[in-house]
């Protein structure tokens, strides 16, 4: 094994480590807000949404979080990609990298709708009583007393999930898209070499590492005050 | 002139009837002190006037402007949410858990409604809320968070913070009720301090001899309803009711 099939190697799957960064990205990029306003969703109890029209929606959210934490995350990527094209006659069929991005951030979101819920609700009612006998309304305090010390609540499993994310990204190698993994297992098995496998799992270490800084700092930035 | 005016509130938690038609009423500039057994609905009373709670029957006029208002079918009818925020802004409340924004410092908890509420500008608002820190004896804490403070200063940064806000009509819900013994006193001076500014003030306490001290009028609740109401003196000194006796000799008791 010499040095210019190691560097050949390494330049190969960095290329899908490209891949597997946009998708890490699009997915928190998209899934972040979109969990964010599903647990709001849930929370709400404004006046609208009293009776009938809140237990739909209730229940609609409730029924999306369920079905996408519920089956695996592979079925999921398999139902996009394939699925949706049989079931479609054809007239529905994403790229390879398009189905994963969709998948990816339905999926996180659902998982994201649960964590932001549970911290929003560790909020202790007192809060939103100053808020509103200091004459903010409902989105003010939204905006500016829970979220902010919610934030600080969900920086852990945040971190946690954004962590599982980067290796979940691997499953897209099943729907075709060239992300770390499926470079590396062209390597391996065309070689019958592992050293590709030992490269991708050097690269996959690395990205998790700077999400663990990264997290850590965040955490860090939040520690000036605690709740209670 | 009457600022507060309540007349037969009720109100259920549940099955629970914690007002059964209290009739409550405090004059501009008047002190009033709330007392009565645990349970009489004092608190639900204040927390009444502020919309923190909503009536189930009976009316609420603050300054001659009704929030609610009974129906036809006796119920209470509220105006719009937008327009009770307006209202209940003139009343501003301290609360027994002080209830600071942890995550905002000292002068940042004055800032927060002067700036986002009332529009002021941020050096305004800053101006403001020092004045205010030195009127409660902490200047020195402007940059500390809530939760390097003691409970008695905690709850003096409360007080400001309300303060902030210029209201009309302060509401104290048991405000020392939370304190260690020896940090009541700070608390209670700094509301003696505002007593002597003609602010019109609601006070629910367990604090009787602050009650008869600062009060203009002493307020007896029990089993959710008003049942008495005379200067200090009458109420607190010389009860002619018997259940208020009760009541003032298991405080002494304890």
């Amino acid at each position: 094994m010499d040095i210019d099939y190691l560097s050949d190697t390494i330049a190969y799957i960095a290329m899908g480590a490209g891949v597997t960064l946009k998708v890490f990205f699009v997915t928190l990029i998209f899934s972040i807000p979109l969990g964010i306003i599903c647990a709001l969703g849930k929370l709400n109890r404004a006046k609208a949404l009293r009776g009938i029209p809140g237990a739909l929606l209730r229940g609609i959210l409730g029924g999306y979080t369920w079905i996408f934490r519920g089956t695996p995350l592979l079925l999921q990527l398999f139902f996009t990609y394939y699925g949706l094209g049989i079931l479609s006659g054809g007239r529905i069929a994403f790229s390879p990298e398009m189905a994963a991005y969709l998948t990816f951030v339905f999926n996180y979101a659902a998982y994201f709708t649960e964590i932001f819920r549970g911290g929003i609700q560790s909020i202790g009612k007192g809060q939103y009583e100053a808020a509103k006998a200091l004459g903010m309304n409902p989105w003010l305090t939204m905006k500016r007393i829970i979220l902010p010390q919610a934030v600080k609540i969900i920086l852990p499993p945040l971190g946690n999930e954004s962590i599982n994310l980067i290796k979940d990204t691997a499953l897209c190698s099943v729907i075709t898209v060239t992300e770390i993994l499926r470079n590396a297992n062209r390597v391996m098995s065309r070689d019958f070499n592992i050293s590709a496998l030992v490269i991708a799992a050097a690269i996959y270490l690395l990205m998790t590492f700077v999400v663990i800084q990264v997290f850590r700092r965040l955490e860090k930035r939040y520690a000036y005050y605690n709740i209670r | 002139m009457e600022i507060v005016k309540a007349v037969k509130l009720h109100k259920y938690f549940g099955k629970l009837h914690v007002l059964k038609g209290a009739d409550f009423c405090a004059n501009r500039g008047e002190i009033i002190s709330v007392i009565g057994p645990s349970g009489s609905g004092k608190s639900t009373l204040l927390r009444l006037l502020n919309h923190l709670e909503i009536a189930d029957r009976g009316s609420i006029r603050i300054d001659g402007q009704y929030i609610a208002k009974e129906n036809a079918e006796g119920r209470s009818e509220y105006l719009s949410g937008k327009e009770v925020l307006k209202i209940c802004s003139r009343l501003g409340m301290v609360f027994q858990g002080f209830n600071l924004f942890p995550h905002r410092s000292v002068i940042e908890n004055l800032m927060e409604a002067p700036m986002m509420v009332a529009g002021l500008s941020k050096s305004v608002a800053a101006e403001k809320a020092e004045v205010l820190l030195g009127k409660v004896g902490l200047t020195d804490k402007r940059d500390a968070y809530p939760g390097q403070l003691s409970g008695g200063q905690q709850q003096r940064v409360a007080i400001a913070r309300a303060l902030a806000m210029d209201p009309e009509i302060m509401l104290f819900d048991e405000p020392t009720s939370a304190l260690d013994p020896e940090l009541i006193g700070e608390v209670l001076n700094v509301i003696k301090n505002l007593a002597a500014e003609d602010m019109t003030m609601i006070i629910v306490t367990h604090e009787m001899n602050f009650a008869r001290e600062i009060s203009d009028r002493v307020v007896f609740m029990d089993d959710g309803a008003i049942r008495a109401t005379g200067t200090p003196d009458e109420i607190l000194v010389n009860p002619d009711h018997p259940r208020i006796r009760a009541f003032l000799q298991k405080i002494v008791r304890a």
